[in-house]
């Protein structure tokens, strides 16, 4: 095998990583501190992806169209975010984990009859912005610029999500929410108040990734189980709830996903699953979870 | 809370009765009941199988699994291909939908009963997923998008109702199957995992190879479910596997009560007729099922048999204490 078709697949499987991290790092986060698995996550995005198709038609902008577009979607996904945090979840904290998760399948149920109601079954697309579409050569192999803004969009969100967690009173906040909630309130800080924009944060992520994922031609119903499989072998992997193991998760689900298409198509999502197999045997939390209590 | 022994008699020979005037209820049926209903009636026998073995998980055993529709679509598969493909028997096809889901059971199983609680949840849904997937992109195999059509009972069960008491003999073996797997030292076993895993293991137990025992046990029974489904409907399809069919166990048991034998069943009959009629006016069932959902959640937590129980437990503990 040549080297241009190995560091294709490898530049291809870094885009697809840092698509799949900007999804998986909102799951994780609302995991992490929530300890609530939330099923809709995918729904957010691929309703984010829906709006910031609409409002990027509505607009017509060729330069500043899909930067609005993505704003706005990212926005009301956080609203969105906001008002099940609110109305629902907020109800459930003291419940048990399984009526937490219903609570939020019974949200994928209704938003993807909300999709289909208000877009229908059609397969939408997003023209890519400007300056990002046309192609960039890296040892004279071109490559379309828009993965590069996907990736740069993707550190940006490590170093910002990295930024929030280890370097503000924020951050110190969540993680000692993390591991042990009890103490924390005890402490004098508002939980729920906390939950409430920790749940906004996580939609916002959700909606932001779905209207980034519009230009690559993929805006369809289904999209959000898609991408909600492929997130939970991420955080399987890499153990949920943990920024780190959800950027390593990110590389190696990317990486096997782009070179098992080269050899199988439709065996990607297995060989993914054959990773997520041996970590399972190895480290059933995950690489860099902790053990279950 | 201690019972006497008159009063658990008592209560069992009541309830004994209630179980023979439901089975002659459904005996009858065919005679009173329109066809469109018999239908319904099937699927809502099929269900109730399915969700009876989502239950022995999870109602039983303590672990919520999002995948057991995969199972469920394995056994249609087996049939449905055997059948129209190989052209083998129906009776042994149906083995065949129960062998095939059991195997691939265990080897799902062997992974996910490593986990537990959310982490079974998210490895059950993930590798349900992944089955679905092979079937939906294996087109040359499995028929992919379009599914397999034109799968015949033999010809004295072709007609409906005997398809229906066909359907109603082999739920309730297997209900009584079921019943006595969880009420055997085996199904007390893996109750008491549910309530202390940590002090079953100290008991000596394997807590991973129980529970996957359980596991191959349920995938076995939600692959009978959907091997004598396909023959009845006459097709199968890919829908059939995801996660979104998996759902409808789990809501079943929330619905119905999960910590009743009965409560699944009861929660699949009233879903599944509450979808006929809604389907009556609405194509929007999700958002229907969605809303259904939430109210169980906040309005009947324990579900609806856990409330009656609740009720009557207070009753009678007014009456004890008079």
């Amino acid at each position: 095998m040549s080297f241009d078709v190995l560091f294709n697949q490898f530049m291809s499987g870094i885009a697809r990583a840092a698509l799949l991290f900007l999804v998986a790092s909102g799951l994780s986060l609302t995991f992490g501190v929530l300890r609530v698995l939330n099923f809709a996550h995918g729904s957010l995005y691929m309703l984010g992806a829906f709006i910031s198709y609409s409002v990027w038609k509505f607009l017509l902008m060729p330069v500043l169209g899909f930067y609005i577009a993505a704003i706005v979607a990212a926005l009301i996904m956080a609203g969105l975010g906001l008002i099940i945090e609110f109305v629902l979840l907020r109800r459930l904290y003291s419940r048990g984990w399984p009526e937490q998760l219903l609570a939020t399948y019974a949200i994928v149920l209704m938003i993807t009859d909300l999709v289909k109601w208000a877009w229908g079954g059609k397969f939408l697309s997003i023209q890519r912005p400007k300056p990002f579409t046309g192609a960039v050569f890296l040892f004279d192999f071109p490559f379309p610029s828009y993965n590069f803004f996907v990736i740069g969009l993707g550190l940006a969100l490590v170093i910002f999500l990295w930024w929030l967690v280890y370097r503000t009173r924020l951050g110190d906040i969540i993680r000692a929410a993390a591991s042990d909630r009890e103490m924390v309130a005890a402490l004098g800080i508002p939980i729920p108040w906390l939950f409430t924009w920790i749940f906004v944060l996580g939609s916002m992520i959700g909606g932001l990734s779905g209207a980034v994922t519009a230009p690559f031609g993929s805006v369809a119903l289904g999209m959000d189980i898609e991408i909600i499989v492929e997130c939970f072998a991420v955080v399987v992997i890499g153990g949920m709830g943990s920024l780190p193991g959800t950027l390593l998760g990110s590389f190696i689900v990317g990486q096997v996903y782009s070179f098992g298409i080269m050899f199988k198509p439709e065996l990607a999502l297995a060989f993914i699953f054959m990773v997520m197999a041996v970590v399972l045997i190895i480290r059933p939390w995950g690489i860099f979870g902790r053990p279950e209590r | 809370m201690v019972q006497n022994p008159t009063e658990k008699e008592k209560s069992l020979s009541q309830r004994v009765w209630w179980l023979a005037l439901l089975i002659l209820i459904s005996l009858i049926a065919p005679f009173v009941i329109s066809e469109f209903y018999l239908a319904i009636l099937c699927e809502a026998l099929v269900m109730s199988l399915l969700a009876l073995s989502f239950n022995l998980l999870f109602g039983y055993m303590g672990q919520l699994s999002f995948g057991q529709a995969a199972f469920y679509g394995l056994g249609g598969y087996a049939v449905a291909m055997l059948m129209t493909k190989a052209h083998l028997n129906f009776w042994l096809s149906l083995v065949a939908g129960i062998l095939l889901p059991a195997i691939i059971g265990l080897i799902v199983g062997y992974f996910c009963v490593r986990l537990r609680g959310i982490y079974f949840a998210i490895l059950t849904l993930a590798f349900g997923q992944l089955i679905f997937f092979i079937v939906f992109k294996w087109h040359n195999f499995t028929g992919g998008d379009d599914g397999i059509q034109g799968i015949f009972p033999p010809d004295f069960l072709k007609s409906p109702t005997a398809y229906y008491y066909f359907i109603l003999i082999v739920f309730l073996l297997s209900s009584y199957v079921l019943w006595r797997i969880i009420h055997s030292p085996f199904g007390q076993t893996i109750v008491s995992m549910r309530e202390n895993s940590e002090r079953t293991e100290f008991l000596g137990i394997n807590i991973a190879r129980y529970q996957l025992i359980a596991f191959v046990i349920a995938a076995a029974f939600a692959g009978l479910a959907g091997a004598i489904w396909v023959p009845f409907y006459r097709s199968v399809a890919p829908s059939y596997l995801t996660w979104l069919k998996s759902g409808e166990p789990v809501m079943a048991a929330i619905l119905g009560g999960p910590s009743l034998f009965f409560g699944p069943i009861l929660g699949m009959f009233i879903m599944t007729f509450f979808h006929a009629w809604v389907l009556g006016f609405t194509v929007y069932w999700p958002v229907v099922m969605g809303a259904l959902i939430l109210a169980v959640i906040f309005f009947l937590p324990g579900g609806i048999l856990g409330f009656i129980q609740e009720k009557v437990n207070q009753r009678k503990e007014i009456r004890n204490r008079e």
